[in-house]
């Protein structure tokens, strides 16, 4: 008789105990909530303060550059296209530690490179990389010596076998299926098999990077963080957008996504007024980290470098 | 032999004989009784639903079509939660006007209405208005359902002649559905003291719950299409629990349930107490799970054992009174 797969379940009690997941319970906030059973442990809500005392590593394995600028986004939530670009210049002279933009993006991209801008757009859900964050990459490989030519910028259609390098230009969305959806869940369609990505199947998210034409090819992580998404879905409701008006650049796809969840995280409990825990658990995150082994997911390796405006960051 | 295989084929549709007569009436019989069905069900009626003009925005581009095979297409990584409630078909028509920002209309047609309510629950976040059988607007999204028709039109920009135009089609719509559903009856299970009305979603299987409460990576409660769920909020002693109440086809599926929930989250392998139990677990909170023929009744999140028993006995309570 074949066992019973769900006698192997994690469940939300080992998910609250802090003993399934790795560290993604931290990037939720739930660390206070590590406790035994039965001990009877109020749980502290403080979202914003157990949000911002994550990623302070001081020895860390991975940087992450979040560059915030009240300016990007109007009141009408148009895009100020030259602030964002000032926005992906500031992030990637940081995060190489250059002073000059196209110095800068040589640190990730050579003048031989075929270079894929990878995207997210999709037609009903509506939570787009934003034309402005795109051109700005565009412009910016072009001046670090790509020729127009060998850069593609694409959702769906990149020619992979072709690209030296990605760019990988993900929004930031919380996602029915797979708890949320940023960097790691960016490259799914070049799977072919989405919806087998899904659901159970998020965790082995991880394998689309390893594909033969996508692993090891990624340069460089962009975060367009102007107006991340964090309701319940399945299609998006602008109730649950707001104008956070941020970029994050790195090159650890597991670190971006775990700031990307903790800033959703936060942000979601202050919308309730109560703790409002991304469901189902981004088990992608957790398995990029230990068995595809893409990045860290422990805030206590991954430094965070904030600039610029600094209200309701969040973390 | 492709060619044999073919000719007997091909010359039926060459000279007519009475066997390719017989076969081409019940062809012709099939795709009428289809067609009939269909209008019987009011299927070719979606496009119907939408007028081509609405507060001087005007139909724009082909309507577009998805059904259950080509879901994806439109909402890749979204459609898995409306195939979880029957979806069957959805209409998609966009409206323009110049110098304004465009409005996106969808008809969604599910099997049933409690499943055009279901989809509806799935997020209840925003302003209730009074359109259908239930309607929601935030931002630009009005959201409503009515018999078996869900239906989202968003504007892409919210400005207040764009806000005017989605509810204009929003009434016009409502309108034009001729007929109201039925809610699911176990909503009336609930207990409305204390209930947190916007708190209540209805579905059928794993992928919902876990989109809303995250109970197991596995299907803790086998859960199925056949399955009817709610999972609502109520308020306690001043502290908001949560309460599953999941109907299952029979009650030796409902008791595997219970015994799988015990065996499972309990960690108890030993026999379950019947007919429920209450146990403490993580963060100080209170599980309680109660088995009762057909329904399996779980409650979270409370902060002591007689408010799981308290609540849990409404339940019982309600359930015998509406189905039995």
């Amino acid at each position: 008789m074949r066992p019973n797969k769900n006698e192997e379940s994690v469940t939300r009690r080992d998910f609250l105990a802090g003993a399934a997941y790795g560290t993604v319970g931290l990037a939720l906030g739930l660390n206070s909530a590590c406790s035994e059973a039965g001990k009877d442990t109020a749980v502290s809500f403080d979202p914003v303060s157990m949000a911002k005392s994550l990623f302070r590593a001081e020895n860390p394995v991975s940087r992450v550059v979040l560059v915030r600028d009240e300016r990007a986004l109007d009141a009408d939530h148009n895009i100020n296209a030259g602030v964002v670009a000032e926005m992906i210049d500031a992030a990637v002279k940081t995060l190489s530690g250059e002073k000059d933009a196209a110095r800068a993006w040589q640190h990730y991209v050579r003048p031989q490179d075929t270079v894929g801008v990878k995207y997210t757009r999709c037609e009903s859900v509506r939570v787009h990389t934003e034309q402005e964050v795109i051109d700005a990459i565009v412009a910016r490989l072009a001046d670090a010596g790509v020729a127009k030519e060998r850069i593609q910028a694409a959702d769906y259609g990149l020619r992979l076998k072709q690209c030296t390098a990605l760019i990988n230009v993900p929004t930031i969305k919380v996602h029915p299926l797979t708890g949320i959806a940023v960097s790691l869940k960016n490259y799914i369609n070049f799977t072919g098999r989405e919806s087998s990505y899904h659901h159970e199947g998020s965790v082995k998210l991880g394998e689309a990077w390893l594909l033969p034409d996508v692993q090891g090819k990624t340069r460089l992580i962009i975060v367009d963080a102007l107006r991340p998404y964090f309701g319940p879905g399945p299609q998006v409701s602008p109730v649950h957008r707001w104008d956070y008006r941020g970029i994050l650049a790195g090159t650890d796809p597991v670190a971006i996504d775990a700031i990307s969840l903790a800033i959703a995280q936060a942000k979601r409990n202050l919308f309730k007024g109560e703790e409002w825990i991304i469901s189902p658990p981004p088990t992608s995150i957790a398995t990029a980290d230990t068995v595809y082994h893409l990045g860290t997911s422990d805030p206590l390796k991954i430094q965070l470098i904030r600039q610029g405006w600094e209200k309701d960051a969040l973390v | 032999m492709t060619l044999s295989t073919q000719a007997p084929m091909a010359d039926a549709l060459r000279q007519p004989t009475s066997a390719a007569r017989s076969l081409a009436v019940a062809v012709a019989l099939v795709v009428l009784g289809a067609w009939a069905a269909g209008r019987a069900r009011g299927e070719e009626k979606m496009e119907q639903l939408l007028p081509a003009k609405t507060a001087g925005w005007s139909a724009a581009g082909a309507d577009r079509y998805y059904t259950r095979d080509n879901i994806f297409e439109y909402m890749d990584g979204a459609g898995e939660i409306y195939l979880a409630y029957d979806f069957q078909r959805l209409l998609v028509r966009e409206y323009e006007k110049r110098a304004a920002p465009r409005i996106i209309a969808e008809i969604y047609q599910m099997s049933s209405s409690e499943d055009a309510y279901g989809i509806f629950s799935h997020d209840p976040e925003g302003q209730p208005v009074t359109l259908g059988q239930g309607a929601i607007y935030g931002a630009g999204l009005l959201r409503f359902w009515k018999d078996r028709i869900f239906v989202r039109v968003l504007a892409e920009k919210e400005t207040a002649a764009a806000k005017a135009a989605v509810m204009a089609l929003g009434k016009s719509i409502d309108a034009t559905i001729p007929r109201a559903g039925k809610k699911p009856r176990l909503l009336t299970a609930l207990p409305l003291p204390g209930l947190l009305r916007e708190s209540v979603h209805y579905f059928h299987t794993q992928v919902s719950l876990n989109a809303h409460y995250f109970l197991a990576d596995s299907n803790l409660l086998n859960l199925s299409p056949r399955t009817e769920v709610v999972l609502a909020r109520y308020l306690r002693n001043g502290r908001r629990v949560r309460l599953l109440l999941c109907r299952y086809a029979n009650a030796v599926a409902a008791k595997a349930a219970f015994e799988q929930f015990n065996r499972i989250y309990f960690h108890d392998r030993s026999a379950p107490k019947l007919p429920g139990r209450v146990e403490k677990v993580e963060r100080g909170e209170f599980v309680s799970a109660r088995w009762d023929e057909t329904f399996l009744i779980l409650v979270f999140e409370a902060r002591d054992p007689r408010t799981c028993e308290a609540l849990t006995e409404t339940v019982v309570k309600r359930v015998r009174e509406v189905f039995r």
